[in-house]
């Protein structure tokens, strides 16, 4: 019943609005600009990217099978979008595990209800032009099976809470990054700029990225970091940022610690800032690899996200696993008593 | 009510972007899908915290005794951002709720659906049905 009102509030409101102004949309902006716009300065002379904003996307970082071009049209994207937003929005079957879920709609948490910018392309990586991950090397394909091995010895995922991943002990999120990337709902920044650094909030999990852009070199080699080393530059109106000496804990889509991050920031126009990242990691891909999604211009302010202290979550899980190893064990106890009297 | 929508579109093959991850864990490891319930209750308190809102219910049993329950919801981030606050539910509102029991056991689930008493069904997102202040108790 509420999904028909989705489709014909949310859809027929905000992503009608998102049908009209994808013909003259980002992919547009960036290829032919139909009119000139001028990055606003801050006081000091800077390109001026501060403020708030949102990188929610219903575009896949990879091109689905069956598509074939680079871009859709206004068309499509937007059917695209409609029947991506009407799926979230689609009530899950009781007894299924997709249903062992709150409902994303009465939270406002789905995609329809965040700032979007429009997109129409057809996957996030614009290079190489297939628009999938390029194969991985040899040694990217052993690390792949060693990692696969390592967490089978590890147990399962409720065996320790370390074995649960990094995002739900509310360590790191891929929001975070870097490179950042949407995830399924809270995907806000905050950029501020001061002399010799860029600031960018991530409200969830609430990290700041602080990155100086005075020309300091890296952390040396030993130093390795979740987030890496980052450090940033103006190349024009683009805020260019180097990020190396990841750790082998965070393994972005496969990477190795040795991995070396390029993210390009553009404003294109008021509302929209282009966020563009290359990988080059050759020990994992058999050549570097781009992506590109626009992050819109949001309402700020970001709210607090007190994962670790909120996350009930962790401790239910672990606690459910335990009270299932006892149930196991008292049924494991019971049963030799019960061989006994079997004639 | 829960019924499956199947999208009708027209034109070219295109295919639908890949929901992202659901949640930041996994549910199923922490709510029990044989464990289904539906309860009854009034509203006691409501967490507004991350990585997800708890809301705490009295449920009233047959015998006159109250039973509290917590109950698992969303974050609460877009909903302060849609000028949703602590405030907006009263205590003492009417729910019932469907949803999967915690797997250890204790009077804790995942709220699947949350409706009034009236059978109007919550929405608290800022374009959702429901969502304007005067369709709030």
């Amino acid at each position: 019943m509420f999904h028909r009102f989705l489709l014909s509030t949310v859809l027929g409101g905000v992503l009608a609005a998102a049908l009209v102004a994808a013909g003259g949309g980002v992919s547009q902006a960036q290829t032919s600009p139909a009119k000139k716009w001028t990055v606003p300065r801050t006081p000091d002379g800077q390109p001026d990217l501060q403020g708030f904003w949102n990188n929610t996307t219903y575009t896949p970082l990879q091109r689905p099978n069956g598509v074939n071009k680079e871009y859709y049209t206004a068309e499509e994207a937007v059917e695209m979008i409609k029947r991506a937003a009407a799926d979230e929005a689609e009530q899950t079957v009781p007894g299924t595990v997709e249903d062992v879920h709150y409902d994303f709609t009465q939270f406002g948490l789905d995609r329809s209800q965040a700032p979007l910018a429009q997109n129409l392309r057809t996957s996030l990586i614009v290079d190489p032009a297939d628009g999938k991950l390029p194969p991985l090397t040899e040694e990217g394909r052993r690390r792949q099976r060693a990692r696969a091995e390592a967490r089978k010895r590890a147990g399962g995922p409720t065996d320790a809470v370390q074995n649960q991943s990094l995002s739900v002990r509310c360590i790191l999120m891929d929001r975070n990054g870097p490179p950042m990337l949407a995830g399924a709902y809270n995907n806000n920044y905050q950029i501020v700029q001061a002399p010799g650094y860029v600031m960018i909030l991530v409200e969830m999990l609430h990290g700041p990225r602080i990155i100086p852009i005075d020309g300091r070199a890296q952390l040396p080699p030993a130093i390795r970091q979740l987030e890496g080393s980052s450090r940033g530059r103006w190349d024009g109106d683009t805020l260019v940022v180097e990020t190396t000496n990841f750790t082998d804990a965070t393994g972005f889509q496969g990477s190795s610690e040795n991995m070396r991050l390029t993210e390009r920031f553009t404003r294109v126009d008021a509302e929209t800032m282009l966020y563009r990242f290359t990988v080059d990691d050759p020990s994992t891909w058999t050549r570097p690899w781009s992506a590109e999604v626009p992050w819109r211009k949001a309402v700020g302010p970001l709210f607090e996200h007190a994962c670790h202290e909120g996350n009930y979550g962790l401790y239910n899980t672990l606690a459910g696993a335990r009270a299932q190893d006892k149930r196991e064990a008292e049924a494991s106890a019971s049963k030799p008593s019960n061989e006994r009297s079997d004639p | 009510m829960r019924t499956t929508f199947a999208a009708a579109i027209a034109g070219a093959a295109i295919l639908v972007a890949a929901a992202p991850t659901r949640a930041h864990h996994a549910f199923s490891a922490e709510f029990d899908i044989s464990k289904p319930l539906k309860l009854q209750g009034t509203l006691r308190k409501w967490e507004m915290i991350n990585p997800h809102s708890w809301f705490h219910v009295d449920v009233k049993m047959p015998d006159g005794t109250v039973v509290p329950w917590l109950i698992e919801g969303g974050s609460p981030n877009q909903l302060i951002r849609l000028g949703v606050t602590k405030n907006t539910l009263t205590m003492g509102t009417e729910f019932i709720i469907e949803g999967y029991q915690a797997r250890d056991g204790t009077n804790k689930a995942v709220g699947r659906n949350f409706q009034f008493a009236d059978g109007r069904t919550l929405f608290l997102g800022g374009s959702a049905p429901g969502a304007t202040g005067a369709d709030k108790p």
